[in-house]
């Protein structure tokens, strides 16, 4: 049973630029992404099934994080697994950023400042991942997934943030941190 | 009949050496293969006294003769300043003395020191008269003929041991599953998976007898797995990991998971699963670890080598699968049938049925195939894999379950036997509990 693979790949149905897919979010960020409904009253992120119309990849991403960081071999089986490889390094990139004595409030401000930051696309020079990923064909595409990524950095860190603070401490999980200095596949973004 | 002294049975691992006397159920004594002696500790594993280890030429160098038949006659008294098992370890941690290891991956490696180890055993632990017992030694399976004749040497000539036999673990593993009501006939065929501390070791056995060039061995023990909590603790800054504290963390609340993803979940939703483990640190001064996911990752690492090793990748069920495919064709039937689990680190919760239920998507793939290959539907395969209440000391259970049969003594070579003969004498023994 090696490292997991996203059940999204299913999907075919989906925009793809360079060989990434533009898996449908939800989201409340403003982007290209396809919207999901949000979370019916009552229904909490841990509890939602994955056939449930608003499971969405990152809801995923966030449930294979701990299990996959610990492989160091993946093999791409298609475009929404590079969405999962991704978020997961996106996750670890956040963790690196907190410390232990952290205030909900200074690590949103932190995550917030990061997911905004300049960040490179696939094809760009500074991808550290251009081995696995295919570039945008233009400018038009390189914007859609700008777009598309940056809302995955936002929504994820913030689902991330509520995960890891939801102990009642006011401090993030020790046992999410914990994962800092584990890399999937042995890269970071 | 005349009372017959009951037979002793020992059986020396690299991590512990189980003692006791056939017809009970339990060994009297388990403690670390270790001895300490006066002057800096030996090879790799020693206590912390810092000189850097001897090599050691291998035993099978120095040849069947060896030079263990002598070494009791040149020792003085001083020799006799040394310690075994518990007391090893303490003393070894102290100054004065160093502890060595006498066998390392399952073979005597230092045979001064096993002899020493096994005086100890027999005349401070067991209390017996060597010429009054008949002796049952264990030994790893390919264990090379001058061990058993270095062995009988140090029994018979240093010990005057009455009689002696040595069994393959793995065999005396197989007898010890009889215990179990899975079991439904008592054969001597089946696929015994020891894993103690050093190694794992999958050896199939076919009618006593194992087939030797389908064993596999595995380099992920105990050890490993207490490495890898420790890991996991200073991940978290914990207060204490030692090694101490991580084995015996593994040892208390590890458990074997059927899907880690599923686990983790499981973990978030019932706080409960995390738990606290206090260590004393001695001087009144005591800690709490926090224990986590540990519990099912530690474990894991068997079944998903990837997450602890980068050289060693075969998950343990795909290297149980292909040993057995590798024997003979017309015992693999039976070797599925009948998979025994023994040693220690077979001890967690659902270890068994994890192992049952990955070998059987294996086996049920592979026939999958071939029935669509061939248009023929096929009979299928019945994969058992037995967990049992003896499995913690399982070759020492079965060494004493067949030592206390009648015909025991008559499948020894006796003190006489070995004098006329000589030490190539062991090279065979008569099958135990075999078919008759
Ligand atoms: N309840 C338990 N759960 C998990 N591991 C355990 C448990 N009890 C003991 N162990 C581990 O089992 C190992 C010792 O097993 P065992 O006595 O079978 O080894 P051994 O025979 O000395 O070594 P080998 O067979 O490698 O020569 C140690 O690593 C110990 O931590
Ligand atoms: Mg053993």
């Amino acid at each position: 049973m090696p490292a997991y693979h996203s059940a999204f790949l299913e999907d075919t149905d989906v925009r793809i630029i360079g060989n990434f897919a533009l898996l449908p979010l939800r989201t409340k960020t403003r982007g290209p992404a396809y919207t999901l409904p949000s979370l019916p009253a009552g229904v909490a992120e841990l509890d939602l099934d994955p056939d449930h119309e608003s499971y969405d990849i990152l809801d995923e991403t966030l449930t294979l994080f701990r299990a996959n960081t610990l492989f160091r071999n993946f093999e791409i089986k298609g475009p929404a697994d590079r969405v999962l490889i991704y978020g997961i390094l996106w996750i670890s990139d956040c963790l690196s950023r907190l410390k232990p004595t952290m205030t909900l409030r200074e690590a949103e401000k932190a995550i917030t400042t990061a997911a905004l930051e300049q960040y490179a696309l696939p094809g760009d020079p500074s991808f550290p991942l251009n081995a696995l990923y295919q570039g945008p064909r233009d400018r038009g595409e390189a914007e859609l997934l700008r777009g598309y990524i940056g809302q995955m950095r936002q929504e994820l860190g913030s689902r991330l943030l509520t995960r890891i603070y939801a102990d009642g401490t006011g401090k993030p999980s020790k046992w999410w941190l914990s994962f800092t200095k584990r890399r999937f596949m042995g890269m970071s973004l | 009949m005349a009372y017959q002294t009951p037979a002793v049975v020992m059986d020396n691992g690299t991590g512990y050496s189980k003692l006791g006397f056939a017809g009970n159920d339990s060994p009297s004594f388990v403690f670390p293969t270790a001895i300490a002696t006066k002057g800096p500790a030996g090879g790799a594993g020693g206590s912390g006294s810092g000189r850097p280890a001897v090599a050691q030429k291998p035993s099978y160098l120095t040849g069947g003769a060896g030079p263990a038949g002598h070494l009791s006659a040149k020792r003085g008294t001083e020799d006799l300043d040394y310690f075994i098992g518990d007391e090893a370890i303490a003393m070894g941690s102290g100054p004065g003395y160093g502890i060595h290891y006498p066998i390392r991956h399952g073979q005597i490696d230092n045979w001064d020191h096993m002899e020493r180890f096994w005086q100890n055993s027999i005349f401070k632990y067991l209390r017996v008269e060597p010429e009054d017992h008949y002796f049952l030694l264990t030994e790893p399976p390919l264990n090379p003929p001058e061990a058993r004749e270095n062995t009988a040497e140090i029994m018979f000539e240093s010990f005057n041991c009455a009689g002696l036999y040595i069994a393959v673990q793995a065999v005396l593993a197989l007898a010890a599953s009889w215990t179990s009501s899975k079991v439904q006939d008592r054969s001597l065929t089946g696929t015994v998976i020891d894993s103690g501390d050093g190694v794992t070791h999958v050896i199939p056995v076919a009618e006593g007898y194992v087939v030797g060039s389908s064993i596999k061995s595995i380099p992920i023990a105990g050890r490993d797995i207490t490495y890898f909590v420790q890991s996991l603790l200073r991940d978290r800054n914990e207060p204490d990991s030692s090694l101490k504290t991580a084995e015996s963390i593994k040892e208390e609340f590890c458990y074997v998971c059927p899907d880690i993803v599923k686990e983790f979940t499981r973990f978030d939703k019932d706080p409960e699963r995390f738990q606290k483990y206090v260590v004393d640190q001695g001087a009144g001064k005591k800690v709490t670890v926090d224990v986590g996911y540990e519990r099912f990752l530690a474990p894991e690492i068997f079944f998903n080598p990837e997450i602890y090793s980068s050289d060693f990748l075969t998950p343990l069920p795909v290297v149980v699968d292909n040993v057995i495919q590798s024997a003979p064709i017309d015992v693999r039937r039976g070797l599925y049938k009948n998979i025994v689990l023994s040693g220690g680190s077979t001890l967690y919760k659902d270890f068994g049925r994890r192992l049952q239920r990955d070998i059987r998507h294996l086996v049920d793939a592979r026939i999958k195939r071939s029935e669509q290959k061939s248009g023929a539907k096929s009979g299928g395969l019945e994969v058992h894999v037995i967990t049992h209440k003896r499995q913690r000391h399982g070759p020492w259970f079965g060494g004493s379950l067949l030592g206390q049969t009648p015909e025991f003594r008559s499948y020894c070579h006796t003190k006489a036997e070995y004098d006329e003969i000589g030490p190539s004498i062991v090279r065979r023994f008569a099958l135990l509990g075999g078919p008759a």
